[in-house]
């Protein structure tokens, strides 16, 4: 990797001054397991790197009644074992346990999990100049892709890594981001983007703005969770498909299922189509196989990843009835 | 004669025996290649070719030499020449640090002519592929045909035929050690560190390549992390390295990175075949008809065995290479067995279907041509068998209930791995009672050296770690062969042997006089030295060697081919459980039935048949190096995307030697290639659809289920 | 070198008494060629806000020892451990984490960083400034073999012994969070390391004989 200047930021309201409007310029470092990734293969160059875990503070889980507030810097190890998530949130403590290893989740944080790049295999190809990287072409289109988007696809197809993303999504986070002109505050589920919407990002964010904490509602009584996540490999891998899903229920019917895909598109997926299916519904196996139906109805795979449609339907039905 | 004498009485030969390196790796002591630091250490790295296929038009080096701690930057390639891979060298340069001698590779100018290239097998056989090597006509060697009986009176006799193609992929040897060598010269000297299986080898290369005499190279392997077959000469890296050492005047380590390794490492070919067989009502074997191929890359060879260890009288087999634009195959830990194997026993398992006879049956109707094989194989089948539970399998495949479906299968193997002449070795006591057992040979994670030590001790009468044992390093001069081919156990075990059996002699002739007993009546045991036939003269292992007084004794051995044997014979079972909703593939537990000749450690016989087998599941399930037509490139050359078996893939495992033989044998490579074919028949067992590609993962099962 | 910037009077102690310069690398060439900011052990300790540090000498707390290493920011963890000098020019020499994959896939290169298991290929050294790094090296004591690396030995978990001082650290680390591990436990603890001899099964029984010998 090339050198860079090193910058510890004093406290979150410093960051935006120290990073730069241009996105080459500058980047964050915090558990620092994606970025090196980067650093490492020339993809990205940065002058410099802002070091965010000198800021007090970021590191902690708020646990109360309104719900949770963690801040970007907790590690996925901690909030895959703290108690309180892994009783009431239990689709983040699973989500965040499956990342990568336990030496990456030691070090990797909440917020460099739902801010990695994505891991297409064009992209991380330091001399192939792809869409994403400001080229001309996605490859996957013509190309190898095995473990690519079925769902939100074009210009670019990668999918995003996150698995603690679909599960924050499905618990119905809420996203706080600093920037030079303050604060702003939105739904996970909005800081996400779509390649058509941008190419070479996949979130929201402006090259000096930082996602500082991550707030998610207290789950009403009766609401269950899970995560489920398959990977070609059992032993460190990242997801083929995975979903996340959180259900209400009253009475042994779901009053309202959140359903979230991971691995599966350019974003988080959310699957409208498969919540309606569960929605009102006791869930049965008959449910659940609608779901899993209604979930791929509207996926568009590609050459090689037509098993990821029989792949998702199967596990989206195999998440309602682990919740049933 | 030399033996190796019965069971009962050896004390250690057969027993578990630690590995005496053991507590070193265990600690971080132990030093590699890639752990040599010299005073005054440059660090070399390699520029490779990012595309698949072009001229080299101008290599412009002076950025890189103008960059402060760049000590020399040189070309590999000249222009006017064509490279014909992703990764071929182009330049190199040393420099004072690793960071700084990446830097220089970034500012090394290189233009490309680019050529149409092909990394697709079958894209390389149609005319008008871009020639890829200059001594060929096409990309396809000369198929090499091989015919014994008559193939149409076979198919004539046949009850059932099945007509299949079978096809496995490229696979890398991923050595955690990269290829790669430290190199020292002082005046016309040259010492090389070396990340090799073979110092001697090195050694005769390198002084071939720098024109001296082979006593002026001095080749060190101390501790060497993984060849597999891809490790055998100093290749480009070797020499760059010591060429940059000789420029610079200062010692240069050069290590490949994860992804050179990837590139031009070495690799399994791959193989696509395409088979009609016939078997006759009463389970005969009757004819078999392959034509395949498979790819080494820019490589020719790319063979692989067929019709294997399984009797037919008529068959007709026609192999040849493809060359692409990629990285040349190597030697790979049973080199063509594994995928010839898997084709085979996933054939036999379909025409055992056809015939509607148990497909372990069938096999043992059609056993090994080679007798003493075939009686090893047979026994093998009924131990694997009950140890796998074989009645336990579905009788029609598929037939399992519920999402995850469970199934067995049978895969077999064969292998030589007895070994040759070649090695000269010393047993050396001193007086102070201080054993040493030097040879040529090279400790790559076999356990050789405390084999070597356990020889010695047990022929001493003392114990493994009593032993000195120096081996990777040509200094002594004491060549052995290359540590390939599962060859070196039976080169060095009957050297060592016979050497000890010398040195003890000896020893006994010295001291024989002076505790007045016939030296023939003497015997080593327990670190003592007594007569046989009185118990009360007894004298310890000190004692006696402190009677050599000013003298040492040193001396060398005889390879002995009676001590050794070859040609293996090998059975696997594997019992999976595949999810039909999620395609995934789950091994439960493998049986190797592995004939081990004799077993001299049981430990590390142990480590070597687990280690063989996990190969044996990445190679079924999850490797494969994946081309990309669109680049050129190889889009998967790192440990994420070529997934090599981890933690969670590790099935239960039950290695049973089958060391009725006593006689020693290697065992490195031989039980990695019953397993593929085994999975892949427990694969089908489970859901009864028949996958006829490696590596079998989940894209593939529910492409397959529908 | 490239953008001096000016320097910023907010943040705390006056940059004059201070024996570096201010700057930025514009990429490989820069960075080597010209003068690089210098920062000194305990400069680069008190972690100032806001400067920019492209090359300083930081302490290190390496198996209770300490050492002070000249880096560049871009200076890895392993890097230090294994190529580093400390500032009398004496190599650090800590080669018992190895570079295999340098990408954090494989485990090659674990050491640990406060009592947790890290990829120190994936760790700046400025990051591991003020914690307490563990190496393989560090886990005996004297000649007796942690319990953990005599149960590798123990159990032959180790061939080639390439991926193995990674393996005894990420076991080591595993039992200190679990120490009693059932057998699914023990792999998914170690999910994060790779062997390419196939020693996993023997590993399994090594960390259960260590589990056992550490009272877990």
């Amino acid at each position: 990797m090339e050198n860079f200047a090193y910058v510890n930021a004093a406290d979150v309201e410093q960051v935006p001054s120290l990073l730069s409007d241009d996105w080459t310029e500058t980047k964050m470092i915090a558990g620092g397991t994606d970025l090196l990734g980067e650093l490492k293969e020339y993809i990205e160059t940065p002058k410099k790197v802002v070091n965010l875990k000198s800021i007090p503070g970021l590191d902690k889980i708020n646990a109360d009644a309104s719900g949770l507030a963690i801040g970007a810097l907790v590690t996925l190890t901690d909030i895959a074992a703290h108690p309180t998530i892994q009783h009431h949130y239990t689709v983040l403590a699973e989500a965040a346990g499956s990342v990568a290893s336990p030496q990456i989740r030691n070090v990797g944080t909440l917020g460099g999990n739902l801010c990695q790049r994505p891991r297409c295999w064009y992209y991380r190809n330091p001399d192939i100049i792809c869409l994403k990287k400001g080229g001309d072409t996605c490859y996957a289109v013509e190309g190898l892709n095995k473990y690519h988007a079925i769902f939100g696809g074009g210009p670019v197809y990668i999918v995003h890594p996150s698995d603690t993303a679909p599960a924050l999504i499905a618990l119905g986070a809420t996203a706080k981001i600093v920037g030079p002109n303050g604060e702003r505050t939105m739904p996970l589920e909005d800081f996400f983007v779509l390649p058509d919407v941008n190419p070479q990002r996949e979130n929201v964010l402006e090259p000096n703005e930082v996602l500082t904490e991550v707030h998610v509602p207290q789950p009403k009584m009766g609401t269950k969770s899970t995560y489920l996540k398959v990977r070609e490999r059992g032993s460190f891998d990242f997801a083929l498909s995975s979903v996340a899903a959180h259900f209400e229920m009253s009475g042994g019917t779901c009053s309202k299922a959140n359903v979230v895909l991971g691995g599966v598109a350019p974003i988080p997926w959310r699957s409208v189509e498969a919540e309606a299916a569960l929605n009102g519904k006791r869930i049965t196996d008959a449910v659940a196989k609608q779901a899993g139906e209604a979930a791929v109805a509207n996926a568009e795979p590609m050459t090689d990843n037509g098993y990821k449609v029989t792949l998702t339907q199967n596990i989206v039905s195999r998440a309602a009835m682990r919740l049933a | 004669m030399a033996s190796w004498g019965r069971p009962e009485n050896s004390r250690l030969i057969g027993k578990r025996v630690q590995r005496l390196s053991g507590a070193d790796k265990a600690t971080g002591k132990a030093k590699y290649t890639f752990d040599i630091n010299r005073p005054g250490l440059l660090y070399g790295h390699i520029l490779r070719s990012s595309v698949a296929h072009a001229t080299i038009t101008h290599i412009d080096l002076s950025a890189a030499e103008a960059l402060p701690g760049v000590k020399a930057a040189i070309p590999l390639i000249e222009p006017g020449k064509r490279v014909r891979f992703e990764g071929q060298e182009i330049a190199a340069v040393a420099a004072t640090t690793d960071d700084i001698a990446r830097d220089a590779l970034r500012l090394i100018q290189v233009d490309y002519d680019e050529l149409d290239y092909v990394v697709d097998m079958e894209d390389a056989k149609e005319a008008g592929a871009p020639q890829i090597r200059d001594d060929w006509e096409g990309n396809q060697s000369e198929p090499r045909v091989d015919e014994r009986g008559d193939l149409e009176a076979g198919f004539a006799e046949a009850a059932v035929e099945v007509e299949a193609t079978y096809h496995a992929p490229v696979q890398t040897h991923v050595c955690l050690e990269t290829h790669g060598n430290v190199a020292e010269w002082d005046g016309d000297n040259l010492t090389v560190w070396a990340s090799t299986q073979a110092v001697f080898g090195t050694r005769q290369n390198l002084a071939r390549h720098f024109e001296l005499p082979e006593n002026q190279v001095r080749v060190i392997t101390e501790h060497m992390g993984g060849g597999f077959g891809s490790k055998f000469g100093p290749g480009v890296e070797g020499v760059t390295v010591a060429k940059l050492a000789r420029i610079t005047g200062a010692p240069v380590k050069l290590m490949l990175t994860r992804k050179d390794e990837h590139l031009v490492g070495g690799n399994r070919p791959s193989m696509t075949q395409t088979v009609r067989a016939g078997a006759a009502q009463d389970g005969r074997f009757v004819a078999y008809d392959m034509s395949g191929y498979g790819t080494g890359g820019i490589g020719s060879g790319a063979g692989f065995t067929g019709p294997y260890v399984y009797h037919v009288p008529n068959y007709r087999t026609e192999k040849s290479a493809v060359a692409i634009n990629a990285g040349s195959a190597r030697a790979m830990r049973a080199p063509g067995h594994p995928q010839g194997a898997f084709a085979m026993d996933s054939l036999m398992d379909e025409l055992a279907e056809k015939l509607n006879i148990d497909p372990l049956e069938f096999r043992r109707i059609n056993g090994d041509s080679d007798a003493r094989r075939d009686r090893i194989r047979q026994a093998e089948y009924t131990l694997g068998a009950q140890e796998i539970g074989w009645h336990r399998r579905n009788r029609v495949p598929g037939s399992g209930t519920g999402v995850k479906k469970r199934g067995i299968g049978v895969g077999c193997g064969l292998w030589g791995g007895g070994g040759g002449p070649g090695t000269e070795a010393r047993v050396t006591i001193h007086a102070s009672g201080a054993v040493e057992a030097t040879t040529g040979t090279q400790d790559i994670g076999t356990g050789i050296r405390t084999v070597i030590a356990m020889i010695v001790a047990e022929e001493l009468g003392l114990r493994p770690q009593d032993i000195t044992v120096k081996v990777g390093d040509t200094a002594p001069g004491l060549p052995s062969r290359g540590s390939g081919g599962s060859q070196t156990i039976g080169s060095v075990a009957p050297v060592i042997k016979t050497a000890a059996m010398a040195a003890k002699r000896k020893l006994f002739a010295h001291i024989a006089p002076m505790v007045e007993a016939d030296p023939g009546n003497l015997r080593a045991v327990g670190g003592r030295i007594r007569t046989e036939s009185d118990l009360r003269m007894s004298i310890s292992w000190k004692e006696a060697t402190g009677y050599l007084g000013m003298e040492t004794i040193s001396e060398g051995g005889e390879w002995d081919e009676n001590l050794r044997v070859g040609d293996t014979a090998g059975v696997q079972f594997a019992d999976v459980e595949v999810d039909t909703e999620t395609g995934l593939v789950k091994v439960i537990k493998i049986v190797a039935v592995q004939d081990c000749g004799l077993v001299v450690n049981r430990l590390t016989t142990e480590s070597q048949i687990n280690g063989a087998v996990i190969m044996g599941l990445g190679y079924a399930l999850l490797e494969e190096r994946i081309m990309d037509d669109q680049t050129g490139k190889m889009i998967n050359a790192n440990l994420e995307d070529y997934k090599v078996p981890g933690t969670m893939e590790i099935p239960e495992i039950v290695s049973i030697a089958y060391d009725t033989d006593r006689k020693i044998t290697g065992i490195g490579e031989p039980p990695t290639i019953p397993t593929a074919g085994a999975i892949a028949n427990a694969v089908y067992n489970a859901i009864g659809v028949r996958i006829r590609e490696l590596p079998i993962t989940p894209d593939k099962v529910l492409n397959a289920l529908g | 070198m490239s953008k001096e910037k000016e320097k910023d009077q907010t943040q705390g102690t006056s940059i004059s008494r201070r024996s570096f310069l201010k700057g930025v690398g514009t990429g490989a060439v820069a960075a080597s060629v010209a003068p690089s900011v210098l920062i000194d052990a305990e400069t680069a300790a008190e972690a100032q806000m806001g400067e920019e540090i492209t090359r300083a000498k930081i302490k290190l707390d390496i198996n209770d020892k300490a050492y002070e290493v000249e880096v560049e920011s871009r200076t890895t963890l392993l890097s230090v451990l294994r190529d580093g000098f400390d500032t009398s020019g004496n190599r650090v020499d800590l080669t018992g984490a190895k570079p295999i994959c340098e990408r954090g896939e494989c485990g090659g290169c674990t050491v640990q960083v406060d009592g947790k298991a890290v990829y120190s290929c994936m760790t700046l050294a400025l990051d591991a400034q003020g914690k307490q790094i563990t190496t393989v090296e560090g886990l005996a004591d004297g000649d007796q073999l942690h319990p953990v690396q005599e149960a590798f030995v123990q159990h032959d978990a180790l061939m080639c012994g390439f991926c193995t001082p990674g393996f005894v650290v990420a076991a080591k680390s595993f039992l200190d969070q679990n120490p009693s591990p059932s057998h699914e436990e023990i792999k998914e603890g170690l999910a994060g390391n790779i062997c390419r001899c196939g020693t996993y099964p023997f590993i399994f029984e090594a960390v259960k004989t260590a589990s056992r010998k550490m009272g877990g």
